[in-house]
């Protein structure tokens, strides 16, 4: 037994982020814009997570939803679903929270290099995947063909709209959406998000594909991928567990001998499809 | 490692010299059973004792621990450990407090466990009686017993003493350590192999046997059936004593501008564990009785085996002998499937 870890570093004790910005993105969720209270720079790889918190109320885990090629500072989606995001949530502009991280493993981005890339986010999906997305958008040239699917519950719940409405008329990405359930404004693709596949007729095997939505998500879109022989080597996928400590200790986020905080949150699906509880 | 003997007369004196020097938590009887405490007089110490109720692991993780105070948007972190001395630790329990100093160390350095761990002294004992769920002498035989820093072993007139560290050194001078023969040597080591050879309850097969079959077996209905009277109450996993999860959670002062942040002990076989909150709702990733129970064996014969060197069970019984529906024992659980 051997151990490189820090060992005066206290892995528990979070820093001070300023929100710089706070904007409500939908009836649940808040879209942060944040910067270090010390003036340091937040350095983090696509994909990583935080734990984010407010002394009194606890911290969650959050997927960093800007990409590291955006200096001076970064983002966080929160949805308002428990005791800790409804505190975060009613932060605004100028105040306080803590962030410790940033904590795990994001996506291999240099095996994303010189290959074709297809991004498939289901809902809050969106949050942890657009570190990826604006990655690629900001140093397009470095990636080949480069599709996104995004499927939502509803029109309401589409996330960051700004960003949606450059992706739609954008020639750097090939953008396709759909809705589970239109509203009467609602002029596009109607289903859940394996419908949009229907108008994918081919897809390099070598295809590196992100996979980040609501746990039922998964197979079927592996599923779908099994039929463009996409290698599973290739493909990462984004979980979503219990991630209460963040550095592997509390034990709440294990899937088998896997911790989500530290071995991921994001895995190559090779690497885990024989561990039952993943998918 | 230096080997002395302690007569029976001088454990006392010995004691006694260790209790005005620092805080000694040792095995002391409560009603029927024994528990770690901390020793206000010799005379409570009990070393014949058969298992503690809760392992020696409460010293260095507290079931509640402070780990930050915040007041008016500062904070500090928790630490204040103090020096003390953990007697009579068998050794079953030594092996899981080495299993735990690695957990807390590798990968992320667990600062409030290892100031605490650092500033114990370990001093072992002997099982000179048998818990009756007690299997220790079949399991983990992979592990040395190591970590600690003194060892005591019964054996006639007294104990033959070996010291192991630095730590173990420092407490010499307050003992009247003598020399010991080489039959008290040999006497000591028979002891201890006695101690393995006799308990109660035994696995038939190796640890890496035991985590091969395990694991194939994931999809048996033999964890529905064997969880079926689970109650879902998580003693098994607070009495392990290389069960290590804990939740956090932050608790308010009376006025609402100061507060703590604190860790507390949890338990991977209560419903709520894998729970996440989802809009609308909650998702649970282990939600059945079945995923729980058989997540806890896994973890205790193969999850954990190839980091730790071994499995993360002792062999201590605690968990077989607290569960109220009696389906704990991970000996009658594993044979069963070695036996398939």
């Amino acid at each position: 037994m051997s151990c490189s870890s820090n060992h005066d570093k206290n892995i528990f004790l979070p820093k001070n982020a300023i929100i710089r910005k706070a904007s409500q993105m939908t009836a649940f969720e808040t879209h942060f814009t944040l910067k270090m209270e010390d003036e340091s720079e937040f350095i983090y790889e696509p994909g990583q997570i935080v734990e984010a918190g407010l002394f009194g109320y606890g911290e969650i885990p959050l997927g960093l939803s800007s990409s590291p090629t955006q200096q001076g500072s970064f983002e966080l989606v929160v949805r308002e679903v428990g005791k800790v995001s409804k505190a975060l949530c009613a932060l605004k502009a100028g105040d306080t929270m803590t962030i410790r991280g940033p904590l795990g493993k994001g996506f291999p981005v240099s095996e994303f290099v010189g290959q074709d890339v297809l991004i498939v986010a289901g809902g809050i999906g969106l949050c942890p995947t657009r570190s990826m997305i604006r990655y690629i958008m900001d140093r397009r040239d470095e990636f080949k063909d480069f599709k996104l699917l995004f499927g939502a519950r509803s029109p309401d719940e589409l996330l960051f709209e700004d960003d949606l409405a450059y992706w739609r008329c954008s020639s750097d990405v090939n953008y396709l959406e759909t809705v589970d359930k239109p509203n009467d404004r609602w002029k596009g693709n109607i289903g859940v998000i394996t419908t949009l596949f229907e108008g994918i007729d081919h897809l390099d095997p070598a295809t590196r594909v992100i996979i980040c939505g609501p746990p039922i998500m998964y197979k079927f879109v592996i599923a779908q991928l099994a039929k463009y022989n996409i290698s599973e080597h290739h493909i990462f996928v984004d979980l979503e567990r219990r991630m209460k400590c963040g550095v592997g200790k509390c034990g709440h986020c294990q899937i088998n001998d896997k911790y989500v905080c530290m071995d991921g949150p994001v895995f190559r699906y090779s690497d885990i499809k024989d561990l039952e509880e993943a998918i | 490692m230096k080997t002395f003997f302690l007569s029976d007369g001088d454990l006392d004196e010995f004691v006694t010299n260790l209790i005005a020097k620092s805080p000694v938590f040792a095995p002391v009887a409560k009603k029927t059973r024994f528990v770690f405490n901390q020793l206000e007089s010799v005379e409570d110490l009990r070393l014949d004792y058969d298992t503690t109720i809760l392992p020696p692991k409460k010293l260095f993780v507290p079931t509640k621990q402070d780990l930050v105070t915040f007041e008016h948007g500062k904070y500090e972190e928790c630490l204040a450990p103090g020096k003390k001395i953990l007697f009579g630790v068998h050794p079953y329990d030594i092996k899981a407090i080495s299993m735990m100093d690695w957990i807390h160390e590798e990968s992320n350095f667990d600062i409030y466990y290892h100031s605490n761990r650092k500033a114990t002294t370990i001093i072992g004992s002997n099982v000179q009686n048998h818990y009756k769920k007690a299997f220790f002498g079949s399991v983990c035989k992979e592990l040395k017993v190591m970590g600690h820093d003194m060892f005591l072993t019964k054996i006639a007139d007294g104990y033959l003493v070996e010291v192991l560290t630095k730590k173990g050194d420092d407490l010499l001078p307050d003992g009247n350590f003598t020399d010991v023969s080489k039959e008290q040597i040999k006497n000591a080591a028979d002891v201890n192999t006695k101690a393995d050879e006799n308990c109660p309850s035994k696995l038939k097969n190796t640890s890496l046997e035991i985590k091969h079959k395990i694991r194939m077996y994931y999809d048996s209905d033999v964890w529905k059936k064997k969880s079926e009277n689970c109650f879902s109450c998580g003693s098994c996993n607070i009495v392990c004593p290389t069960c290590y999860c804990f939740d956090i959670q932050d608790e308010w002062a009376l006025e609402p501008t100061s507060g703590k942040r604190y860790r507390r002990w949890d338990a991977c076989l209560t419903c709520e564990f894998s729970e996440v909150s989802v809009q609308g709702g909650s998702e649970n990733f282990r939600e059945e009785r079945a995923e729980r129970f058989r997540h806890r064996i896994m973890r205790k014969t193969s999850f954990l085996n190839d980091k730790l060197g071994g499995p993360a069970c002792v062999g201590c019984g605690r968990c077989s002998g607290t569960c109220t529906a009696d389906i704990a024992d991970p000996v009658s659980i594993i044979n069963e499937i070695m036996e398939k």
